[in-house]
């Protein structure tokens, strides 16, 4: 499914666009938190639409214990390492939030029943580089950098573990985490020298649940931070204050040569732009505010929490969830300074709009996403993490999560819900799981940076 | 030793030690309990403690309102004499809420950040 050089991946964007069509893609599910004293796992789903099994779970890949909370995954090599002819895209590496553990994950000896190659242990992590509460992976060349959020006492800001390509810890990445006092998600762009990462919060904040007063007592972020990528030290912070409360997730354009990315600001609601200006500092305003929307049960205006975003392969569009709300949508980047909304669905949410989707009732509403290389099919799950689930949405117990899919249309601009794709984890065997993120064996459009 | 009763399971009834945390002693003895971190940090195995005393001061997960509510978390708390407990999701009626909707009063955040209560002149 790779591309037609030597090495993993694809030479470029366009080229990646052209790849065949996902037949298979991995989203993990959990039991954490739930009730159900099982394993997550890692859920393979058959998105061939000729195939007998089509929309259907066709093998759980268990972890060994319980407790992890899987969450979120990244592979072993991508495009940045295209031209080595000895790398393969073949692991995924899959850590554990709540345990700290990082299961490496063969997906290439039988794509649709992947095994676990080998566990990096969480406490082995905690001796060595004094991290906890695992997050986002990207390789880096032949090299695996993973973002922690705490140390190993579950306390900001927490920094970066680096492993070589044979999953063994090197150590701390970084030189310096400078004064940044949170993590979470980053990306990079080598061909800028450049890395940004963005502010959730402690695990021992976010963990528990959320608590909106902590918000104000500044246990939550509201700044991006840019990175001499080379250097390995932060170099600018841009302070977002009210207008990026708890920024999340953070993308570059895919083109290797553009120096504009977007951060979606999940408490704030509101998608931040940010570009490298001509003098070489960084800037960055608001171009996506989304209005709190009032709900008779609730005192106060219901925030979106844009919690994820996601740039399609072509770099023409923008996507963006409201959890709360039930709502994704597809806004035209064209121009990065002006974005123009261009589809909108709805799944679940707390306003009401869409209950029940495709036959099953929504716990939740639209949380991760994967877009296919194409642009064409978006896949989205309902569940964001087991105590703020349980928080908003204390239903999701019983009815567990909700892989729905999305049409889009890459040369209108427009989102419809595919009427003959849904996965429910609330029919699973052990009882209802709910599921996350998700990759596509053959790249998606969060895996790949070209060097 | 200390007796351990769990009384949504029956009151099922086990001896600790009470010098490790109660996850751990109650594990070995086969009792099957949610866990996560095992630092006292993430929550997943808050129980609620219907009676007795615990040793959990090395939490950092409860605001000040789930531990009036009486959850503790195991896998750090030490019994400090005969305890009744909640377990499972079941004991969580209290744990987990909206925030919107229900907020916390400045004395009931965490022990990092709460206000001490000011008694009020009788």
């Amino acid at each position: 499914m790779e591309g037609l050089c030597c090495g993993p991946g694809y030479a470029s964007p366009s080229e990646a666009i052209r790849a065949p069509s996902e037949q298979l893609l991995y989203t993990i599910a959990i039991y954490t938190g739930t009730g159900i004293q099982k394993p997550d796992y890692l859920a393979t789903i058959d998105v061939d639409p000729k195939s007998e099994s089509y929309s259907k779970v066709i093998h759980r890949l268990e972890m060994p214990g319980i407790g992890d909370e899987l969450h979120h995954m990244g592979w072993n090599a991508c495009s940045s390492c295209h031209g080595d002819k000895s790398m393969s895209r073949r692991y995924l590496l899959v850590p554990g939030v709540r345990s700290n553990n990082i299961y490496v994950v063969d997906t290439a000896t039988n794509p649709k029943a992947p095994r676990i190659h080998k566990i990096i242990q969480g406490t082995e992590i905690k001796t060595k580089t004094n991290l906890s509460g695992p997050h986002t992976v990207h390789c880096l060349g032949s090299e695996i950098i993973i973002s922690f959020l705490g140390d190993a006492k579950g306390e900001a800001p927490g920094g970066y573990l680096h492993l070589n390509k044979d999953f063994e810890i090197l150590g701390r990445w970084e030189n310096s985490m400078g004064d940044i006092p949170f993590s979470y998600d980053f990306w990079y762009q080598p061909r800028h020298n450049v890395m940004v990462s963005s502010e959730w919060a402690a695990p021992n904040t976010f963990m528990p649940g959320f608590d909106l007063e902590e918000v104000g007592h500044l246990k939550y972020g509201r700044r991006l931070h840019i990175w001499d990528f080379e250097k390995k030290k932060p170099i600018q912070t841009m302070y977002l204050g009210e207008d990026g409360l708890i920024p999340l997730e953070v993308k570059f354009l895919h083109n290797p040569n553009s120096c504009h990315g977007f951060c979606g600001a999940a408490l704030s609601a509101n998608v931040i732009h940010f570009w490298k200006t001509k003098n070489g500092s960084w800037e960055w305003e608001k171009i996506i505010d989304i209005d709190n929307e009032p709900q008779p049960d609730w005192p106060i205006p219901i925030p979106g929490v844009m919690s994820a975003l996601l740039v399609s392969m072509d770099d023409k569009y923008l996507y963006i969830n409201n959890w709360l709300h039930g709502d994704m949508r597809q806004y035209d980047i064209t121009d990065p300074h002006n974005p123009v909304l261009t589809g909108q669905v709805w799944m679940g949410g707390l306003l009401g709009k869409a209950p029940i989707v495709n036959g099953v009732k929504i716990a939740g509403g639209p949380q991760m996403y994967q877009l296919s290389l194409d642009g064409k099919r978006m896949y989205v799950t309902t569940s964001l993490f087991s105590t703020w689930d349980n928080q908003f949405y204390p239903e999701i117990r019983t009815n567990g999560g909700v892989m729905l899919m999305i049409n889009c249309d890459v040369k209108n601009g427009g989102m419809k819900i595919n009427e003959d794709f849904v996965v429910n984890f609330g029919n699973e065997p052990n009882g209802p799981s709910r599921c996350h993120e998700s990759r596509y064996p053959g790249g998606d459009c969060t895996s790949d940076i070209w060097l | 030793m200390k007796k351990i009763i769990i009384a949504n399971r029956n009151n099922a009834t086990y001896e600790v030690k009470g010098n490790k945390p109660l996850l751990l002693e109650l594990r070995s003895l086969g009792v099957d309990l949610p866990y996560g971190c095992q630092y006292g940090g993430c929550i997943t195995c808050a129980a609620k403690l219907i009676k007795g005393k615990v040793d959990q001061k090395s939490q950092v997960a409860l605001n000040n309102r789930q531990i009036n509510d009486g959850y503790v978390i195991l896998c750090v708390a030490r019994a400090k004499t005969d305890c009744t407990f909640d377990i499972g999701v079941e004991s969580h009626d209290k744990l987990y809420r909206n925030p919107f909707i229900d907020p916390l009063a400045p004395h009931e955040l965490k022990a990092d950040i709460a206000t001490i209560r000011e008694l009020k002149d009788d």
